[in-house]
């Protein structure tokens, strides 16, 4: 129903995970071994400050015109996984850091 | 334990003499394990609580250092020493691959063993327990990932398949992780990587990650070259087995004999994969999984790693990078260790047989129970000196989880499963909607739920009945 796909996107903050092929990355790298991707996804709604407020009032007041400034917490990796090491089509092993999150919050 | 062996065995009436006074101080080397062997450190702890044991072991480590066994044995002291340790549970300790202070249990077997050995021998007994678990207790895991891409197997690239199977692991992604990146980094323009550090990265990998991901990796099975390619890869031979020349395979034997972990794993090599005529699949005991298990040791075992030596898929050869020129009078001996690698079905079987999926088991097997495994284990559990507990070193706390996922939530989808082996969070709310599903249907396949709804009927049936 449309209440039910509505209410799926409101999800908060949380580490979601997708099997892709190493090419799929879109890092360059040629290979198709299958790595983990762990993302951050979900809304921060519960976590906006006096802050987010204060600064959307300032803007609306038009007092900060021209910065650009993000009024709302956003679901970013805390923590990323450890390095992620492939061979490649041509038999060339890479590693990759930071590829994937270990840990997500509003920030 | 079957009686008459013990009788066969027929023990000269001194050891029946020590077996009466108490404790255990068995005559090891029966590979069927009717007296345990303890480990060597257990035993050194066994031997420094007696004051008679700890005097004679100080002495003949004095002895044997920096000594061969014929000027040692020429001295009564260090004669006396030996002999009263032949008694103590020195003698027959042995060592589990990958158990904490491996190190110190081997050098503590070698420091008796040395002086047992009758020199430079071909072949030397392996310090290592022996291996009871077979290859189809793997299969049995592996199956775990065997439902999980059906497009996989249409392209049919086992060691891509493998490669997989150990990224969506995370003990296995960072282990594996961590041998490439440490093999493959440069250190300057004249050392192309730290061998050393390369091997102790990839003996890691091999002693902490379970087997069903590091054979599914090193003995996958190929229908293409881009497939044997990678195969041939899977250690990173550019750092960890080629070099710049190629030494005599003597000499490496002899410079790997000078450490006691690399003399101890050729040893094991040579004991659980050495052809013999006796069996059907050419390996001592048929068993496949010991000679694969001594193989992956090996690869850790300093400069005797051995490897694919091309990326051919009909024909598997595998060596140590070295060859038979300039063997001297001794080029007989130097093939003869060489063809251990390079023409051995019994490493050639049993590489085809994993790859294959079958097990080297012929003779009939009782029925085995439902395995259960324990709870989480630290990466080198304290066992009880049990033969039959010596394939548990190589379960990990993660496999762990996911067998016991399994056992616990029987109707899982494939996909999700190797999801499981991740987060705890996720196995609560994937195995909730299904426990829910399985009330609301009637007709059930599952053990779990025949149980479940069964204790409901008879009190049906009375009802009826009244």
């Amino acid at each position: 129903s449309r209440r039910k796909r509505a209410r799926a996107r409101h999800k908060p903050c949380a580490l979601k995970e997708l099997e892709v092929s190493v090419s799929e990355l879109g890092l360059g790298y040629e290979s198709d071994e299958t790595v983990l991707f762990r993302y951050c996804s979900g809304t921060c709604e519960a976590a906006v400050r006096s802050y987010d407020l204060s600064l959307k009032s300032m803007r609306s007041k038009r007092r900060i015109k021209k910065e650009k400034v993000r009024a709302r917490p956003c679901c970013r990796p805390l923590a990323y996984d450890d390095d992620v090491s492939f061979l490649d089509a041509y038999n060339r092993y890479y590693t990759v850091n930071e590829l994937s999150a270990k840990e997500c919050g509003c920030v | 334990l079957c009686p008459s062996s013990l009788l066969l065995l027929a023990p000269r009436p001194d050891e029946i003499l020590r077996s009466l006074a108490g404790p255990p101080s068995p005559p090891g080397q029966d590979p069927h394990g009717w007296r345990v062997p303890v480990d060597c450190v257990r035993a050194n702890e066994l031997c420094a609580a007696e004051p008679s044991c700890s005097s004679r072991y100080r002495t003949l480590r004095q002895c044997l250092a920096g000594r061969d066994r014929n000027t040692m044995l020429a001295n009564k002291e260090c004669q006396a020493a030996l002999e009263v340790l032949q008694e103590s549970p020195l003698y027959d300790c042995r060592c589990k691959r990958g158990m904490k202070k491996e190190l110190q249990c081997l050098q503590i077997y070698w420091s008796i063993h040395l002086g047992l050995t009758e020199g430079e021998e071909f072949y030397e007994a392996s310090p290592y327990e022996p291996v009871t678990s077979r290859l189809s207790d793997i299969f049995r895991l592996a199956s775990i990932f065997s439902g999980m891409d059906p497009a996989a197997n249409s392209k049919s690239n086992h060691c891509l398949d493998a490669a997989k199977a150990c990224n969506l692991n995370d003990n296995c992604k960072r282990l594996r992780s961590g041998y490439i990146s440490t093999c493959s980094k440069e250190i300057s323009a004249t050392e192309h990587c730290s061998r050393r550090k390369c091997h102790k990265a990839l003996r890691q990998f091999f002693d902490r990650v379970p087997s069903e991901y590091t054979y599914r990796l090193l003995f996958c099975s190929c229908k293409d070259q881009a497939c044997a390619e990678r195969r041939r890869q899977t250690i990173v031979p550019s750092c960890s087995y080629e070099d710049k020349e190629k030494p005599n395979c003597l000499d490496l034997r002899n410079t790997c004999r000078t450490d006691h972990l690399c003399r101890s794993r050729l040893a094991d090599f040579h004991a659980n994969c050495q052809a013999s005529f006796q069996s059907l699949t050419s390996c001592p005991g048929d068993n496949y999984q010991a000679c694969l298990g001594s193989y992956a040791g090996l690869i850790a075992g300093f400069d005797m790693t051995p490897n694919y030596v091309d990326a051919s898929t009909t024909s598997i050869t595998i060596s140590p990078w070295c060859s038979c020129k300039g063997s001297g009078n001794m080029e007989e001996e130097c093939e003869k260790f060489l063809r251990d690698f390079t023409e051995n079905p019994c490493l050639r079987n049993a590489i085809q047989a994993f790859g294959n999926g079958t097990d080297g088991n012929l003779s009939p097997k009782n029925p085995s129970p439902p395995v259960t495994l324990p709870p989480k284990t630290e990466k080198s559990p304290v066992l009880p000196d049990d033969i039959n507990d010596s394939n548990t070193m190589y379960d990990t706390s993660i496999i762990t989880t996911c067998t016991s996922v399994q056992e616990h939530g029987p109707k899982l989808n494939k996909s999700k499963e190797q999801s499981l082996c991740y987060s705890e969070t996720q196995l609560t709310t994937d195995i909730m909607p299904d426990q829910k599903s399985f009330v609301n249907q009637k007709a059930g396949g599952s053990r779990h739920r025949v149980g479940r709804i069964l204790p409901v009927a008879p009190i049906i049936l009375l009802l009826l009945q009244v």
